[in-house]
């Protein structure tokens, strides 16, 4: 079955990313002045305003830093409910959202802040393989 | 000591629409603009013709040619239901560097009637944005629906951080239905006015439908069509129109975040800073607040934003509702008119609570029906928050009755 929910759109500044996640690695930017990784891609560090930013490939773990369970969804998401969203710290620092894998949405008091989770990629289409978390 | 601008205009009148709520025949949010801009020149008497700045969110310069205007100030900043709020805070300004004398701040939003016009008759502001943009890349995918989908996300780490519940937050849904069955205007008014109206109960918040978990539909504002306007003008014009004046005692405004991805602490808003700016240039601490109108569009931003307005501790907000501080009859009467949560929510609430504090301060709030009392309380002075986006946004003022 083709995939049915948003497909992100690349832009050219945010090229490095999606060109990792298609060979399942989770790239990261990073300032070179002052190392920080940041999330999401900037056009400069915002966090000491240097513009020498590098992509490097993240460990893909990170823990969750809170979640809730969607009751209501519209589209492809729609007769996914209810299901888990989440905002991961990255191991490198930042944060992301995702849907979390390996979880109960009808449990949700089972659901740990603070547990390890894993990345993974979904091919959405031939170009855009779309990350999400796992409890590791 | 108060600051310069403090008290260098006052909110000289605050209006309503014709209808509000869930009107019978369908509304186009310019309506709404339109019938309270009128609404709020006949109260105050003073011309349309006089505005010589106009504010709104997104509206400016299509309302100022509407009306014939050619301003001075054109201010159309929109960055969510704190709008209003930031407005009032640039009118201040504005007027104390003698560029204007009259600011107009008007808002219509036919949140409601937008379903029956099939999205027509809005402004055009609800477009789905720029695929390239950084939540269309980063957060798009992840079948977020709204406001509400992100909001839990903060409950859920309030929870954990400090120990709260989401029953501790139902207790805001409760207090403010008491306040909104004391308003006639208010959706939730009484069983007669809609079929969920009248009194809830802790239990009946926690058993609703759940929405975005743990938010329960009950934990969550209404979605309604709403217009309002308020004339800000100098204390010239204050003194001499026919209507009282509130004065703009502090006004602040902050931002943490556009994303919630870059949303650093989920159970802190930057309120904190925005109350702050108001605050000192009012002269004025939390303490002296007699009353608050604290944006609810959902119980979690209402018991957060009361932490962040020195209303009570970190990670005890919720208790002022709770313990009934914020209750009819209580020592801190918060959200009088209903909230968000039960008397309206258009979409960006800002302007209901601006409405809403100039009527308390002014006397003019009594809505007493049926032998009721009504919600006009006896405070001089209200600190009103706006919240907007995904709590990222924030507008403070301290307002004070003459």
């Amino acid at each position: 079955m083709p995939y049915d929910k948003p497909i992100p759109d690349p832009s050219p500044h945010t090229r490095p990313f999606w060109d990792g996640a298609r060979a399942g690695k989770l790239m990261l930017p990073r300032c070179t002045n002052c190392n920080r990784v940041h999330w999401y891609p900037r056009l400069i560090c915002p966090y000491c305003h240097a513009r020498e930013i590098e992509w490097i490939e993240g460990s893909g773990g990170g823990r969750i830093h809170t979640f809730a369970v969607q009751h209501r969804a519209f589209g492809g998401w729609a007769t996914e409910t209810p299901f888990v969203t989440a905002y991961i710290d990255l191991n490198e620092g930042d944060r992301m959202l995702t849907v979390l894998r390996g979880v109960d949405p009808t449990k949700p008091e089972t659901i740990q802040i603070g547990a390890k989770v894993r990345v993974e990629f979904e091919p959405a289409s031939e170009d855009v393989h779309i990350p999400f978390w796992r409890l590791a | 000591m108060p600051g310069e601008l403090s008290r260098a205009a006052a909110i000289v009148g605050a209006t309503e629409a014709n209808e509000i709520g869930y009107p019978e025949t369908p509304k186009t949010s310019l309506q709404l603009h339109i019938e309270a801009i009128k609404n709020v020149s006949d109260q105050t008497g003073i011309p349309i013709s006089r505005i010589d700045g106009i504010f709104s969110a997104g509206w400016s310069s299509e309302l100022a040619e509407h009306l014939g205007l050619h301003p001075r100030y054109i201010d159309t900043t929109a960055v969510g239901g704190c709008s209003f709020e930031m407005h009032v805070h640039h009118a201040l300004a504005a007027i104390h560097a003698g560029i204007i004398d009259v600011a107009l701040i008007s808002h219509g939003e036919a949140g409601w009637s937008a379903r029956a016009n099939k999205g027509r008759g809005t402004g055009g502001f609800r477009g789905s944005g720029d695929p390239w943009s950084p939540g269309a890349q980063f957060s798009s995918a992840y079948g977020l629906s709204g406001a509400p989908s992100n909001y839990a996300h903060a409950m859920t780490r309030h929870n954990y951080r400090y120990g709260t519940t989401p029953t501790d937050f139902a207790h805001i849904a409760v207090v403010t239905r008491q306040w909104a069955m004391l308003n006639p205007r208010a959706i939730m008014f009484s069983p007669e006015s809609n079929p969920g109206g009248g009194p809830i109960s802790v239990e009946d918040v926690q058993k609703a439908r759940l929405i975005a978990w743990p938010l329960t539909l009950l934990h969550c504002c209404l979605v309604t069509d709403y217009g309002g306007a308020v004339l800000v003008a100098n204390p010239e014009i204050a003194r001499s129109v026919r209507t009282k004046p509130v004065w703009i005692a502090g006004a602040g405004e902050s931002m943490s975040h556009s994303n919630m991805l870059e949303m650093e602490d989920f159970t802190a808003t930057s309120a904190a800073a925005s109350s702050a700016t108001a605050y000192k240039m009012a002269g004025m601490g939390p303490e002296e607040m007699e009353m608050a109108m604290i944006y609810d569009s959902f119980t979690v931003t209402a018991g957060i934003t009361a932490e962040m307005l020195g209303l009570a501790p970190r990670g005890e907000g919720f208790r002022l509702w709770q313990n009934g501080d914020a209750a009819p009859g209580g020592r801190l009467p918060i959200n009088t008119n209903g909230g968000g949560l039960s008397f309206n929510h258009s979409g960006m609430y800002g302007m209901q609570l601006l409405v809403e504090a100039y009527r308390q301060l002014t006397g003019t709030a009594e809505d007493g029906v049926n032998g009721l009392t009504g919600k006009q309380t006896s405070a001089r002075s209200c600190v009103v928050n706006g919240t907007g986006g995904s709590l990222s946004t924030t507008g403070t003022l301290v307002l004070v009755a003459d």
